[in-house]
């Protein structure tokens, strides 16, 4: 056994987890351990979600404050390292509000349920080698179903709070939400191609190689691929510059705007919790999950999930909201075509992958561009003039 | 592990009660949106019946299709319609005769079916039919043609919508 | 021009937005943020908050007669005076009561303005809290009575010059005294420098 200290750090999580199940296992029966087993996975991930989401929304206003030219906050604790235990006080203690004409109990169930399918999807993320709390063999399709979900808590919430603005929030949230999942499947199947299965796990394992960096974003249809489900994911959380649900300007604040305390904070959690996952899942679908040279797995998967957050973020920093209309065709007149373009340079890398299939790709790909850019000019009407009668 | 056995029996009758309950709540709820929110909570249900069957890649499609398409579309022709969801909204039909007539049908027709069919299948039939990989090859190779006819008919429909929704608009291209 | 260049360009901006945070100095693009209650940006002379009342070397010499006109000019009546009295009942020309309601001061400077006897000047001291609004924040003659040292540090250049001008006034005074020394020497407060009041 030449297993390197290497070998034990990228293992750590692994091997904490079988030691605890081995010690429990010598004296308790077998079917507690299995329980014990599902709790600790389900313990972990309860965790982590509620954690990554405070720490991103730090993040999220240190590196926008960095963007405006300011500090973020810095007054709790050591660079303000408190400052989400502080929020979550704070919200822990504020009135909850409920209007006089909501439906109660839709009302009250609403920022309940979305919680649960942001933390069922990172049942299927594959944190670090062995790292995966379920090995589902249908993982990425479970991850699309699930997220699919999440438009009807965003309904309930906006139907039940009998509001205007919740409710004019809630129908443009389902509007983008069905318009940009569609462009999401589709860039996600040349990932599925090329690893020919549906399991998260597997996906990372067919992209390994010399120094592990066979990454899928190093081929044509990775980087287009790549992109797309990006911007897919940017929208599909709602995240600026796709935040029209929420659009501050508009509508108050959404779909949540009758919302407060704690529930509103459940609404928050869900939509930075997604916000992780889905940057997870780009991260292992295109950039090669927790492959990577050198780092132990988890290292690099939370290296480059961070990376990708930060870039969300750095989109918030620097991009104006989206026009309702344009949203609408950036999804079906754009991307749609794009991923189906990039479907079939799949197949043809499948075929020839070597540097003619590089150059047909990229010929491909810039007419294609080239056409979609056309079609999709908006009409802009001659400016008319009007001579001064003489 | 019997005690897992158990417990896992229990907890698949559980569900099966709550879609039952949700199933009743579906017809009898005054309100369309709690209809509309009980139909999701059966067919999540449903979907969490079909992962206790092995059946993964079913229970995906469900959520995906009926709970994050169908019953979306549902609920957005409700927020549509307000005045569907209000408070006075009867939810009992005039036609009930007929209504039971279609009902005793339909259930005889699903009862024989039910009993028609060789439910003894052996766990490799079942593993080699239930993978996608399976399902693909199925869809691809015996069952293409259907499966052309069946696209060919949406793109039909789709084209038809198109066509409705076209007549509506105003001439001019702004 | 490519298509999505546009968008390139922006992200490009905040990014050097982001990096130069970091580095470079406010006028380069760093950060222009005080952190107030460690740093304090410094506070121009001219900068005028309350008043407060200038007395010479001792809190007994205070320039103050008490004659009242800053109370009659101040346009919110945030000052409340009352002339001290000797054992005979005759006023000693000495405010006993001197209140400014700092709630109330608008900050204008109006009292500074009018006062001939150059006793009450604006302050720079901003940092002025009370846990209630109607007794906390008014300011008795023990707390507003200030040193004349005090004055020079925070605004020199006036406090040099109204100096100048009281011992010029107080040398006239002294040599007209000398020729005539019939009428006694008023008292202890300085002659009227500034202007006449109405």
């Amino acid at each position: 056994m030449i297993r390197s200290w290497e070998f034990y750090v990228d293992m750590i999580f692994v091997t904490a987890k079988a030691w605890i199940l081995s010690l429990l296992g010598r004296f308790l029966p077998d079917w507690i351990v299995v329980l014990a087993s599902i709790t600790i996975s389900g313990v972990v991930i309860l965790c982590l979600g509620p954690v990554i989401m405070m720490y991103l929304t730090l993040l999220e206003r240190k590196v926008i404050g960095r963007i405006q030219n300011r500090y973020g906050p810095n007054r709790v604790g050591k660079w303000g390292l408190l400052q989400p235990i502080a929020d979550g006080i704070k919200m822990f203690t504020k009135e909850d509000i409920v209007p006089a004409n909501a439906d109660k109990i839709v009302h009250l169930l609403a920022p309940i349920v979305i919680v649960v399918p942001a933390l069922m999807i990172f049942l299927v993320v594959p944190f670090g080698e062995r790292m995966t709390a379920v090995n589902l063999n249908i993982g990425l399709l479970f991850f699309i179903a699930v997220s699919s979900v999440t438009i009807l808590p965003i309904f309930m919430g906006s139907w039940a709070s009998r509001n205007k603005y919740s409710l004019l929030g809630g129908m443009r949230t389902a509007a983008q939400m069905i318009s940009y999942e569609i462009p999401m499947t589709l860039a996600v199947v040349p990932a599925i191609m090329m690893s020919q299965s549906l399991s998260t796990n597997t996906i990372v394992l067919a992209q390994t190689g010399d120094f592990d960096l066979h990454w899928f974003i190093f081929t044509p249809w990775g980087i287009v691929g790549f992109i797309i489900f990006f911007l897919c994911a940017t929208a599909e959380c709602n995240r600026p510059p796709f935040d029209l649900p929420e659009a501050e300007s508009e509508l108050v604040a959404g779909f949540h705007t009758e919302y407060s305390g704690m529930k509103f904070a459940l609404f928050y959690m869900a939509e930075y919790m997604n916000a992780f996952t889905l940057c997870g899942i780009a991260a292992t679908l295109f950039l090669g999950g927790w492959q990577g040279p050198f780092l132990p797995s988890w290292l690099w998967f939370f290296g480059k999930t961070f990376l990708l957050i930060c870039v969300m973020i750095w989109f918030r920093g620097t991009f104006p909201r989206f026009r309702v209309d344009h949203l609408m065709g950036f999804a079906w007149k754009f991307l749609l075509p794009l991923t189906l373009i990039n479907i079939l340079l799949t197949a043809l890398w499948q075929f020839t992958s070597n540097l003619t299939a590089w150059l047909w790709s990229i010929l491909i790909l810039g007419i294609s561009l080239w056409i979609l850019v056309k079609l999709n000019r908006t009409f802009v009407p001659e400016k008319r003039h009007y001579p001064l009668e003489s | 592990m019997p005690i897992l056995e158990i417990a896992a029996k229990f907890g698949t009758y559980a569900v099966m009660a709550v879609i039952l309950i949700f199933a009743l709540g579906v017809v009898t709820f005054r309100n369309l949106f709690h209809c509309a929110l009980c139909l999701a909570a059966a067919l999540i249900g449903t979907a969490v019946i079909y992962v206790v069957l092995q059946a993964e890649y079913l229970a995906a499609i469900q959520i995906l299709l009926y709970v994050g398409a169908v019953v979306t579309l549902i609920i957005f022709a409700i927020m549509l319609t307000e005045h569907l969801a209000g408070k006075t909204a009867r939810q009992n039909n005039s036609q009930s005769l007929l209504a039971i007539v279609g009902l005793l049908g339909f259930v005889t027709l699903l009862a024989t079916l039910i009993l028609k069919t060789p439910w003894p299948v052996t766990p490799t039939a079942l593993q080699a039919k239930n993978s996608v990989m399976g399902l693909g090859k199925a869809l691809m190779g015996t069952y293409v043609f259907p499966f052309e006819v069946i696209s060919i008919i949406l793109i039909a429909a789709l084209i038809g919508t198109v066509v409705i929704a076209k007549k509506d608009a105003p001439e001019e291209p702004l | 021009m490519i298509f999505g260049m546009g968008v390139f360009k922006g992200m490009m901006v905040t990014l050097k937005n982001f990096l130069t945070s970091y580095v470079c100095k406010p006028d380069n693009g760093g950060i222009f943020t005080v952190q107030y209650p460690e740093e304090r940006e410094k506070v121009i002379e001219n900068f005028r908050n309350f008043p407060f009342l200038v007395y010479d070397e001792t809190p007994e010499k205070i320039r103050c007669v008490a004659c009242g006109i800053c109370e009659r000019e101040c346009p919110p009546k945030c000052i409340h005076i009352e002339m001290a009295l000797d054992a005979a009942g005759k006023p000693t020309r000495k405010p006993a009561v001197f209140d400014v309601d700092y709630g109330l001061c608008m900050n204008c400077g109006m009292c500074e303005d009018v006062c001939p006897f150059d006793s009450i000047f604006m302050d720079h001291a901003f940092e002025v809290t009370a846990p209630e609004q109607s007794e906390g924040l008014v300011r008795h003659k023990e707390r507003l009575m200030k040193s004349n040292e005090y004055f020079q540090k925070v605004r020199p250049t006036l406090a040099s010059a109204i100096d100048q001008k009281r011992k010029a006034s107080e040398d006239k005074k002294k040599a007209a005294a000398a020729q005539a020394p019939a009428p006694p020497p008023p008292s202890a407060g300085g002659p009227p420098a500034k202007q006449e009041p109405k």
